[in-house]
């Protein structure tokens, strides 16, 4: 065989192109109460009998002790920071469903309540985020809010 | 009474970031194929299959009713399991537990995932340890380990130089392996000068979008030996997952493999990892994992692992041989990524790793898969029994 005969011999390989979008309805059962405080600009989390942690979303048994967590405690509206980051590049917004950039960076904050939750933070700037910095939570209008977690829009520092 | 097992047969695909020349079952038989001619075999004389990928990101639907069939094995017994990140790892504790229950005598286990026919599917973030809410914010495997490495760093003293040195070393042993995808002669300045995704995390610290596949065969002891001289044993395995619950909340550096490592240490009497154990292929998905997974494992001490590439100790000829295949930064078809890890790992074992085998006797090689918040699954391998 020549190689010109298997050049021929080569088929055009197709890629079939298969577009489908599913959009997902889920049950928040148990975590509706945490999702209606949110509505109500409450933060909310489950706390376990035993070891005393508040787990934020709401859990109703503790991952660690098989005990239900039937209390839940009020968190507050402030928090220290834990960590965070920035996206340099467009990431999908799961409220609007579309790619978009993330101008505030993401943190995770330790709230007086103790319970740890995520955000974004007010300060664009992530050089001036400091580990344990005090923050506090500025809310969406209420009319604007879903349970979500950006019924918090993001989370201010706090001078000390 | 469980039976000993044995990998009696590798393969793997040549990773590429495409491979518009084959369908997703044709890419798989390319490692099965392999992986029969490694262990003298024919598709007759497989009696169970385990498959699977990161389905969400394949777009099909229950593959295996129609790759098993593809692969000629229709009509044999088979199973389909994916786990994200450490599909490969399940697929491979599920081949290990069906063969160690004697029930079976020859189970395959296939892998894959062909990234290049949906590059959507990994952006969009979402999951992790609780679908209403982490699925809310723009998550996704390069903001987790940006949000590790930051962490790590200003704990560590570690700085973005040293990341940088990890994804060199990376890319030395991707040099030395053939079937590895990126094989780039990297500097550390090309690195540190790569685009900027989110800080400190740059494009090269990334595992990369892979087309590939990777099987291997488990026999129990018995055909083990008649199948092959150079059985390797599985000697452990564990899967520990619920990392976010587990580990991450409290110290947003840390993974489940320390606990996994400790869990598989203590049952079979190992005290000294960095001695008993001659070679690892640990699923780091950035650069910068691969620091605290090295001390997660118990090579070394908490935020020091980056003080060993500063000595320059790592590397396929050094003191600590991390990940001789070039690792995840180099090749990463996910739901095959754990597999690839095990075949690499087996091949140590063996002495048939070629250019970047390890030089001296592998009497113990550890491999693992990693997925999402610090998922982790063990797979310790043995030269003797
Ligand atoms: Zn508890």
């Amino acid at each position: 065989m020549t190689a010109e005969q298997k050049k021929e011999e080569q088929p055009e390989f197709i890629q079939f192109r298969y577009p489908r979008e599913v959009p997902y309805e889920h049950a928040l059962g148990y975590q509706s109460k945490f999702a209606n405080a949110l509505k109500q600009g409450r933060i909310i989390a489950t706390k376990c009998p035993v070891c005393g942690r508040c787990t934020i979303p709401p859990r109703i048994v503790c991952p660690f002790h098989h005990v239900k967590q039937t209390e839940w405690v009020d968190q507050g509206q402030r928090g220290r920071l834990i960590s965070a980051f920035k996206i340099n590049f467009p990431m999908f917004n799961s409220r609007t469903g579309e790619l978009q950039n993330w101008e505030n960076p993401i943190i995770a904050v330790e709230l007086e309540g103790g319970a740890r939750m995520d955000g974004w933070c007010a300060e664009t700037d992530p050089s001036k985020l400091k580990t344990g910095m005090l923050l506090e939570a500025v809310w969406r209008p209420e009319e604007e809010r879903q349970g979500r977690a950006d019924d918090i829009l993001h989370w201010k520092p706090v001078e000390e | 009474m469980a039976e000993r097992i044995a990998i009696v047969g590798v393969g793997q695909t040549h990773h590429k970031s495409k491979r518009p020349d084959v369908t997703t079952a044709e890419m798989i038989a390319e490692s099965v194929e392999r992986c029969l001619e490694d262990a003298g075999l024919q598709m007759k004389d497989v009696d169970h299959l385990v498959g699977g990928s990161f389905e969400v990101a394949d777009g099909y639907h229950c593959p295996d009713k129609w790759i098993i069939p593809e692969l000629g094995a229709v009509g044999k017994a088979g199973l389909e399991l994916q786990n994200v990140g450490t599909t490969g790892g399940v697929l491979a504790v599920a081949s290990f537990n069906i063969a160690a229950t004697g029930l079976f005598d020859t189970v395959l286990c296939y892998s894959w995932q062909k990234m290049d026919e949906a590059a959507g599917a990994f952006g969009r973030g979402g999951g992790g340890a609780n679908e209403y809410w982490t699925g809310q914010f723009p998550m996704s495997p390069i903001t987790n380990f940006a949000r590790r490495t930051y962490a790590y760093m200003d704990r560590s003293g570690c700085t973005e130089e040293h990341i940088a040195m990890v994804r060199v070393k990376q890319d030395q042993c991707a040099l030395k392996n053939p079937y590895a995808q990126l094989r780039l002669g990297l500097t550390v300045e090309q690195v540190m000068s790569d685009v900027l995704l989110a800080w400190p995390i740059r494009r090269l610290h990334m595992c990369p979008t892979t087309a590939g596949a990777a099987a291997f065969i488990v026999c129990p002891e018995e055909r083990a030996k008649k199948v092959t001289d150079k059985p390797v044993w599985v000697e452990d395995w564990f899967t520990c997952h619920q990392g976010g619950a587990l580990t991450m909340a409290e110290d947003p550096t840390s993974s489940t493999l320390r606990h996994a490592c400790e869990v598989v240490y203590k049952r079979q009497n190992i005290k000294n990892p960095v001695k008993e154990i001659q070679a690892w292929e640990v699923y780091e998905p950035a650069s910068p994992a691969e620091l605290r997974w090295m001390e997660e494992v118990g090579i070394c001490e908490d935020y020091t692992a980056w003080k060993l590439f500063e000595q320059d100790k790592v590397g396929i000829d050094k003191e600590v041989p991390f990940n001789p295949s070039g690792g995840v930064t180099a090749t990463n078809p996910i739901g095959a990524t754990p597999v690839v890890r095990l075949v690499e790992a087996a091949l140590q074992v063996r002495g048939d790793a070629g250019e970047h085998q390890i030089p001296g006797k592998i009497e113990r090689a550890l491999a693992t898969g990693y997925g999402g918040q610090g998922e982790n699954v063990i797979m310790l391998l043995r030269k003797t029994l």
